[in-house]
């Protein structure tokens, strides 16, 4: 992967991790918090607390990044070559 | 000899006996593959491959956190704490994004601690030093603190007898103390390895023992349903994790923990950068499902289990069966497991709670274990090594660290001792609250790593001024500071609800180190060049 490229999609899966904290822990929560104050406030998705299936979302966003990082961005060719471990 | 807590029978004290064993036996072998150099007690000779290295930088991340305080949290609070385990991903991320550049630089210019790095950069400095140094300690301390009260909780819930929890924190401490005195690093990667292993089954077992408890996945998410709307939202039962806090304690917290010294010192010690690379994504796999599938269920299903009460004063107390203080939240999964695994399932759940007891050992001995190694690299190379005695042999310096681990067990044995019998004097708190306490000293390391491995403008001076007016702010907010008179406590209390106080002492050390590196002179451009290339250039490590 030329460096050029690889440089700007590091960015990238930077912006969008960063994004996934904003939105799976951070501010974005909000979107999706259920009131207990308010009565008919969804506390359950698909049977499991709402909150939780919201971490799960965005765990599994975070893990497509780690791992397109891995597979690209974090292969540099100096690294290829070193000794088996 | 301790008698046991009767659903377990004797089968405590086999399977303890030989977890004990293997940890003496992996000490003795590291001490006779030992070389005698600083280089090799410090980092293992710069050789760990990627299993050792993602064992080890997990089983240093893990602690007694993960197995006492996580489920005590979401005991206490509910399902927001689960999204606590988002800040693994970002922690991944870490690993490779700064470990690799450190790794490269450590790997070029010899360094061991985080601290040969940092004054090598910026240039030689003795305060710069001895402050990175003081930041290593003030994080070691109560990160060591924690994991030996950790022994005890477990001791007191294992073992019957007045004396359970004081000769669980002496045992636990003592033995940690001596293989990583004996065995250096090598030791502490090796036994960090198994008991890596040890851990995440313990997690996953846990979890899973919590959800076959209450009946199945279908009876646990149907109790789920029934908690309190409190538990089941932000901010939690106590109101305390707001998503501002959340957001701040992952984010700060999940970069702090990983360029704490221990960690820093783990990716000098790393083999390759493919070995950092491969850490990463096993952190990241292994330990979020360990945390979002184990744990954490504990906690949940705890709170379905031991309904919450309140005291007199209408302050949350976890159920009386688990614990009477507001202490004892830390307590729910060694409850759920002793109470329900050896009546569901005999014998067999017997020996599953023990494995998830030695796991909590494991957990609280790895930590420690990391945490006392590299605090005695920090005080033997940045402070004997530079003020006391610049002469001294590499043989003199590897006993003088051996020296400081004997010196800060004792010190953090005698730390938790009187805590817990003194009624006056009690900094020792849930094991969360320690922790983060740990973390927010360690994240006063975060500008200058920044700035050395990507951003480059900073000067000495503002690192020097930077991380002194973020240390002092982490002691204003701390249990350690005296009472400065009511209206401050009130605000002082105010501001630590809002977000993290790391974040808020990150944010005085950033702006500082910003505004005097505007007016003092930067390091020496050719070195800062020659940083920039070496940290981006793989080599050593080529074939």
């Amino acid at each position: 992967m030329p460096h050029r490229s690889r440089k700007t999609l590091g960015i990238i899966l930077t912006v969008v991790l960063l994004v996934t904290m904003f939105m799976g822990v951070g501010p974005g929560l909000r979107l999706i918090n259920p009131d207990p104050q308010r009565p008919g406030s969804a506390f359950s998705l698909f049977g499991l607390p709402t909150v939780y299936a919201w971490g799960l979302l965005w765990y599994a966003v975070q893990l497509i990044i780690i791992l397109v990082a891995c597979f690209t961005v974090w292969r540099t060719d100096g690294d290829e070559n070193a000794r088996g471990d | 000899m301790l008698a046991v807590t009767e659903p377990l029978g004797n089968i405590p004290h086999v399977i303890l006996g030989l977890y004990l064993l293997m940890l003496v036996w992996f000490s003795v072998l590291a001490y006779r593959r030992s070389r005698n150099s600083e280089e090799d007690y410090y980092l293992a000779g710069r050789e760990q491959g990627w299993l050792v290295s993602s064992l080890t930088i997990m089983a240093t991340f893990f602690s007694s956190y993960a197995l006492l305080g996580a489920p005590g949290m979401a005991y206490r609070d509910g399902v927001v704490f689960a999204l606590f385990s988002l800040n693994v991903p970002f922690a991944g991320a870490c690993i490779y994004a700064l470990g690799a550049r450190i790794r490269r630089l450590g790997r070029a210019r010899g360094y061991v601690t985080p601290g040969d790095m940092i004054c090598d950069y910026y240039g030689k400095s003795s305060p710069l030093r001895i402050l990175v140094a003081l930041v290593g300690v003030l994080y070691t301390v109560p990160y060591v603190v924690m994991q030996i009260q950790a022994g005890g909780i477990l001791s007191q819930q294992m073992f019957v007898g007045a004396h359970a929890y004081d000769i669980g924190i002496v045992v636990l401490a003592l033995i940690t103390m001596g293989y990583v005195m004996v065995g250096g690093m090598r030791s502490v990667a090796w036994t960090d390895t198994v008991q890596g292993f040890l851990l995440m089954l313990g997690m996953l077992v846990g979890g899973t023992a919590a959800v076959i408890v209450l009946g199945g996945p279908s009876g646990f998410l149907e109790s789920l349903s029934k908690l309190p709307h409190e538990s089941l939202s932000v901010p939690g039962t106590t109101g305390f994790w707001t998503p501002a806090m959340l957001f701040t304690v992952c984010v700060f917290g999940a970069v702090g923990s990983i360029i704490q010294p221990a960690q820093w010192m783990r990716f000098y010690a790393a083999r390759s950068t493919r070995t950092l690379r491969r850490s990463a994504v096993i952190f990241t796999v292994a330990l979020t499902l360990c945390y979002l599938f184990g744990v954490m269920l504990v906690g949940l299903g705890g709170q379905a289990l031991y309904p919450l009460t309140h005291d007199d004063a209408g302050k949350l107390m976890p159920n009386p069966e688990v614990g009477t203080t507001a202490r004892g939240f830390d307590n729910i999964l060694v409850v759920v497991i002793k109470d329900h695994l050896p009546r569901l399932m005999g014998p067999v759940g017997a020996v599953l709670a023990t494995l998830i007891f030695v796991a909590i050992m494991a957990a609280a001995m790895s930590t420690s274990d990391s945490n006392l190694h590299a605090t005695s690299a920090l005080l033997t190379r940045d402070v004997y090594d530079r003020f006391v005695r610049p002469n001294a042999s590499q043989h003199e310096r590897t006993w003088v660290g051996r020296l400081v681990i004997a010196g800060c067990t004792i010190a953090a044995l005698v730390l938790v001792l009187v805590s817990r019998h003194s009624a006056r004097f009690n900094p020792v708190g849930m094991i969360i609250r320690m922790g983060l306490l740990a973390i927010a000293f360690s994240s006063q390391l975060i500008p200058m790593t920044l700035d050395i491995l990507f951003i480059r403008r900073g000067t000495r001076q503002g690192a020097e001024a930077g991380t002194l007016v973020g240390i002092l702010i982490v002691l204003v907010f701390s249990p350690l500071m005296p009472p400065l008179g009511k209206a401050f406590a009130g605000v002082l209390r105010d501001l630590r609800c809002t977000i993290d106080i790391g974040t808020w002492a990150l944010g005085g050390n950033v702006a500082v180190f910003f505004l005097v590196s505007l007016f003092t002179r930067g390091p020496d451009p050719a070195r800062v060049r020659e940083f920039a290339r070496q940290m981006t250039e793989e080599k050593g490590s080529t074939s």
